[in-house]
């Protein structure tokens, strides 16, 4: 199993320097300077800058700069806020997004599944067709339209809860949380749904049934394993969409987190901030990946003794 | 008084279809101690009938629409799901015919026996439970049981699955147990030691078994009454010795005639002064498992196909017999360069196999073809049977544009299938009739030399024979040779000339097939063949 | 030719595994419903230059936003546009990113993928391990960082979005191929001569067709999603022009005064998810060969 996970992790290392390297060098195909302004900086002004952040240096001295630096866990100082660093941006962000995400993931987890496994019990009855239908509307409903929508209704309407801020007031992480996790519930679900569905067609399932068991623990003990493998295999392409939808949520909802410093460094065509971000995303997502695989070979006792044989 | 008791047992399926009656007033009883076996084809509802009693048949789309069945005084068909629960697995237990599937792969084998123990009985602790398990393991003949009992499924052979799943049946000690098809998925020499194991402990349990198969022979010498099934209705039943002498429903003399016993009829065999036409010589073929990120490092070799040389003379019918695994389809597929070979030296009439190029060997494909074993499968599913006839005729311009038609009615025609259905799809026939389509296509190239691979094993028995005779009939009449490779011994018996047996890639004995079949001289043969289900008849 | 077809229509017919599958979707209300939603808005969205009541950029800044009315039936925005004839135009600019983008993600997908499926070995496997590397990607992030760097201009839009969507297509075709080339009427084919090209062509893409028509279905809206979040962001499609995304950024920048001008773009976008999603589904169950086989 350690095997396994090392030759994982070897394999995600050139993964993230290809990723490094495009992002990098996309930023340097860039047209026009990070200091370009609408009023013309003196040509001095421009070569002190230059100097200051290395950029006379020839491009590949410059990534091999910035690849050591990395690996100290320097991402380099924002070219937008010279004061501040991207590693000091991303870590009052993060906390933040990850926060959000694990409300986001709990939340989506719980309903996402729970609906799930009610729907495939009985297929194509109403206790199929009424779980089935919201997961429908949640991928259709995104992110964007949903958000906007909890907070003319429940901010704005029923003034029931707040709609913006971050652990300002009580509260105001409801609202964000279920619009990040609705769509990943809807998925949820429907992966769900549709491994159980195929896991309780199986023999051994009828096996379970005839050895007398409860449905219950048909369902716990011998369903559900299987049953949750497509979810599983769901978590890492999740992480990824978790991701980009912070960037929404964080948006409408005005929460100070990564995504939206992510977005504000595009705009402003901050480019450290954006390799710094952009490699910092690319290394959570791959991990989550990886986790996501080991999981998903752990659960399962011949792959695992595959991957113990070789 | 009887244990099991069914009368009237109906019951139905709802599909888009309709509704159609899988079982129609089955009605049987059977004794402490005593084994009935239920015989019949696929869909003739023998299991859906046994599956009812324990209300495991899906609902929807099944419905038990009526009957009793009276099992030591309590009716199952009025018990609740609950109330039938505390009879499942534990006074009435079931063993499934694939124990690959059968068994929950994720879950150690100790723990599946287990938790069947303490689902009847909360009292009793978990140590306790797995000394009764134990000790059910070591019963079927699981070796070392106390160092097996934690392993999973996949790490059991087949015929080790199959005990687990009997021991299973047998921990909690029921009064009855339903056996479906308990050896259907296993080879002949495994499926002799478990027929022998069930009928050990049917013996020393006092055990009353309902056996379900479709094949008479397996359990003609255990049962003591037998049910004949047939689209959903009891045609036939009585005592074995009843059922082979003096059977009175034509069904039933169907099924008995269709299980080969004789030898090969005179009027199909071989002219043995013909040439050789078939040669290989020393023919090897290997399998690599390779793993790593692209499959770039070989960590084993399977020798498939290791070191063959055999001959098959022409017009002959040549048999090869082995158990899964053994490498004969391999063999056959080398022989035609549907997989390539490492080494050795085959010839096919004028053709030197091995050493064609890409385009001469499309070219010399018309002389040898290939009848597959699952007609599901060799079908191309959005072609119709005129499509599929004509394709080869026109590839290979054996036949104008204007003569095509003709061509494939003749080729209907000659395989017993109505002209009027060539505008069909394969999922539109019975497997039977997909067969012989698939016998059309390859007969429509006019080969001299064809490998049929397992043809009839994925057919009811009584099809199976239609369609040997079929054969037999179509090689003698265009004089084609052929490679038949099978399973099934009886078969090979029936169908062909010579037989060769093979083993882990090698051939063991090569002799005339009713030599063999009379004296065999190597050990793995006499195994093989004593492991025939036979019918001892008085 | 013409003849034999005349000579053959004498035979009984059979039903092809299409009839079948086409039966049992006109029998799905959902899916049927879908087809007709997106027949009206595609019809809507090609007519649009001539059914639009006002011009798409005609503004009138004294009325500013008003709620519906008989002159403009969904509201005006605040310059004054009338909203109707911008979501028109917004229709059409988000589906056709949403079928050009699936076009691409179609090509690269189906070629990427029958090519390692076919072949198989190692070919797949390089073929396959660069796809599930590619997958690892957080690519909304890269087409942002694309956007920045090159601009945001509407075929930057269509080829990063079509080079996002491909790696699923890629995936379920080679998954298809393989099981396909597995099947024994493939063997057959070959046991009969017929060349690799023939196979592909006349037993390998027939067969593969059900699985692409579904997954291009359910490729249209997750497209049509993206873009939209992207012009949400204001990455995507830029002033005057509209797309669905960009109607519903400025309708959140107003909501509280102005909230028709969020809903009605939403109610739009939300439908035709919903549309394409019904209609995929249907697709599924009509196609899916485990359905047919009984």
């Amino acid at each position: 199993m350690l095997r396994f996970i090392a030759q994982r992790l070897l394999t995600a290392i050139p993964v993230l320097f290809v990723v490094i390297l495009i992002t990098f060098t996309l930023i340097r195909l860039a047209p026009g300077g990070p200091f370009d302004q609408e009023r013309r900086v003196p040509q001095v002004v421009l070569e002190t800058l230059n100097k200051r952040y290395n950029l006379d240096d020839p491009v590949h001295v410059q990534f091999f700069n910035y690849l050591g630096n990395l690996l100290k866990g320097d991402f380099g100082p924002s070219f937008k806020y010279p004061t501040r660093t991207v590693t000091e941006m991303i870590s009052t962000g993060l906390p933040v997004t990850l926060e959000l995400g694990f409300y986001a993931l709990l939340f989506a987890m719980c309903i996402g599944i729970a609906s799930g496994v009610v729907a495939a019990l009985r297929p194509n009855s109403l206790q199929d067709y009424v779980p089935m239908s919201l997961a429908m509307a949640g991928i259709c409903l995104p992110s964007f339209v949903l958000g906007p929508l909890l907070i003319l209704i429940f901010g704005i309407g029923l003034n029931a809860l707040p709609i913006s801020g971050w652990n300002a007031t009580p509260g105001d992480k409801i609202l964000p949380a279920i619009t990040l996790g609705a769509a990943y519930a809807a998925y949820v679900a429907r992966l769900t749904r549709g491994g159980m569905l195929e896991v309780l067609s199986q023999d051994y399932i009828r096996t379970a049934r005839a050895k007398g068991l409860s449905p219950l623990r048909i369902l716990t003990h011998h369903a559900l394993r299987g049953g949750l493998a497509p979810v599983v295999s769901f978590a890492g392409p999740a992480a990824a969409m978790l991701l980009s939808g912070s960037f929404v949520v964080e948006t409408v909802f005005q929460v100070p987190g990564l995504g939206r410093f992510y977005l504000q460094a595009a705009f402003n065509r901050d480019y450290t901030m954006i390799l710094g971000t952009t490699i910092f995303f690319a290394t959570l997502i791959i991990i989550f990946n990886l986790l996501a695989d080991i999981l998903l070979v752990w659960l399962n006792p011949k792959l695992r003794e595959n991957m113990l044989k070789s | 008084m009887s244990l099991l008791n069914v009368k009237n047992l109906r019951t139905s399926f709802y599909t888009r279809e309709g509704q159609t009656l899988a079982v129609d007033d089955v009605s049987f009883s059977l004794n402490k101690g005593e084994v009935l076996g239920i015989v019949g084809e696929s869909g003739s509802g023998k299991s859906v009938a046994c599956y009812s009693l324990l209300g495991l048949v899906p609902s929807p789309p099944g419905k038990i629409e009526g009957g009793s069945a009276i099992f030591d005084g309590k009716d199952l068909l009025k018990l609740n799901e609950k109330a039938l629960r505390a009879y499942r697995g534990n006074r009435i237990a079931m063993i499934f015919q694939d124990p690959m599937t059968s068994l929950n792969p994720f879950m150690r084998v100790g723990d599946q026996l287990i938790e069947a123990l303490r689902c009847h009985n909360k009292t009793l602790s978990k140590k306790a439970a797995k000394e009764k398990a134990l000790s059910a393991l070591e019963e079927v003949g699981i070796n070392n049981a106390r160092e097996r009992i934690d392993s999973y499924p996949h790490e059991f052979s087949g015929g080790m699955r199959q005990r687990v799943m009997i021991a299973m049946a047998l921990v909690t000690e029921p009064e009855l147990i339903i056996a479906d098809e308990p050896t259907t998925a296993l080879d002949v020499t495994v499926q002799k030691q478990i027929l022998q194991l069930l009928k050990d402990l049917q013996a020393s349990h006092d055990l009353a078994v309902i056996f379900i198969t479709h094949d008479l022979g397996v359990v003609a010498d255990m049962a003591k009454h037998i049910l004949v099934m047939k689209n959903g209705r009891v045609v036939e039943e009585g005592s074995p010795a009843d059922i082979f002498e003096n059977c009175s429903h034509p069904y039933t003399r169907k099924l008995i005639a269709a299980i080969p016993q004789s030898a090969k009829p005179d009027e199909f065999k071989y002219d043995s002064s013909h040439e050789d036409f078939v040669e290989a010589k020393n023919v090897v073929t290997h399998f690599n498992n390779t793993r790593g990120l692209f499959r770039q490092r070989i960590v084993s070799t399977v020798k498939a196909v290791d070191d063959i040389s055999l001959n098959i003379r022409e017009g002959e019918i040549f048999g090869l017999v082995g158990e899964s695994g053994s490498g004969k389809s391999t063999f056959g597929r080398s022989l035609i360069r549907l997989v390539e070979s490492q080494a050795g030296d085959i010839r096919i009439g004028k053709h030197r196999i091995r050493e064609l190029g890409n385009t001469s060997l499309r070219e010399a494909r018309r002389d040898f073809q290939m009848i597959f074993q699952d007609p599901y499968a060799s079908l191309n599913p959005r072609m119709t049977v005129f499509d599929t006839l004509a394709e080869p005729l026109l590839l290979h311009k054996l036949a104008k544009k204007n003569e095509v038609l003709e061509r494939v009615n003749h080729l209907m025609d000659e395989v017993g299938l109505e002209r009027k259905h060539i505008r069909k799809y394969p999922h539109e026939f019975s497997g039977g009739q997909r067969q012989r389509i698939a016998i059309a296509r390859a007969l429509a190239v006019e080969p001299r030399f064809i490998v049929a691979d397992e043809p009839v094993s994925a057919l009811d028995v009584t099809i199976q024979a239609q369609i040997l005779d079929l054969l037999l009939k179509l090689a003698k009449k265009h004089q084609l040779t052929m490679l038949f490779i099978s399973h099934d011994l009886s078969v090979v018996r029936y169908l062909c000339d010579r037989v060769a047996v093979m083993q882990h890639g090698k051939i063991v004995e090569i002799e005339e097939t009713e030599k063999l079949f009379l004296s065999p001289q190597q050990p793995y043969t006499q195994k093989l063949l004593s492991a025939i289900p036979r019918i001892h008849t008085n | 030719m013409s003849e034999l077809i005349q000579e053959l229509q004498q035979y009984e017919k059979g039903r092809s595994l299409w009839q079948d599958a086409f039966r049992r979707l006109r029998k799905n209300k959902l899916a049927m419903f879908g087809m007709a939603v997106l027949s009206i808005i595609v019809v809507l969205a090609l007519l649009t230059p001539w059914i639009a009541p006002y011009s798409y950029e005609q503004q009138d800044l004294y009325l500013g936003a008003t709620p519906p009315s008989a002159e403009h039936w969904f509201g005006t925005d605040v310059f004054g546009r009338d909203q109707l004839t911008r979501m028109l135009y917004g229709s059409r600019i988000s589906l056709m990113v949403g079928l050009v983008a699936t076009s691409v993600a179609l090509l690269i997908g189906v070629l990427w993928g029958t090519i390692a499926g076919f072949f198989g070995g190692r070919v797949d496997a390089i073929m396959m391990r660069l796809v599930d590397i590619l997958y690892a990607l957080p690519f909304a992030i890269f087409i942002i960082l694309l956007t920045v760097v090159f601009g945001r201009s509407m075929l930057l839009l269509f080829l990063a979005i079509g080079a996002v969507e491909w790696l699923t297509m890629a995936r379920i075709v080679r998954g298809q191929v393989v099981s396909l080339r597995r099947q024994e009427f493939i063997e057959a084919a070959v046991a009969m001569g017929l060349t690799r090209w023939q196979i592909m062509q006349k037993h390998l893409i027939p067969n593969v067709l059900g699985p692409i028509i579904i997954y291009t279905t359910l490729t249209i809206p997750s497209v049509i999603l993206l873009e939209s979040f992207l012009s949400f962001l204001g990455l995507g499609i830029q002033p005057p022009q509209s797309s669905w995304g960009s109607l519903i950024k400025a309708g959140v920048e107003t909501m509280e005064e102005y909230p028709w001008l969020l809903i009605y773009p939403g109610i739009l976008l939300s439908l035709t998810l919903f549309s394409l999603n019904f209609l995929g589904d249907g697709l599924r169950d009509a196609l899916d060969p485990r359905a047919s086989q009984d």
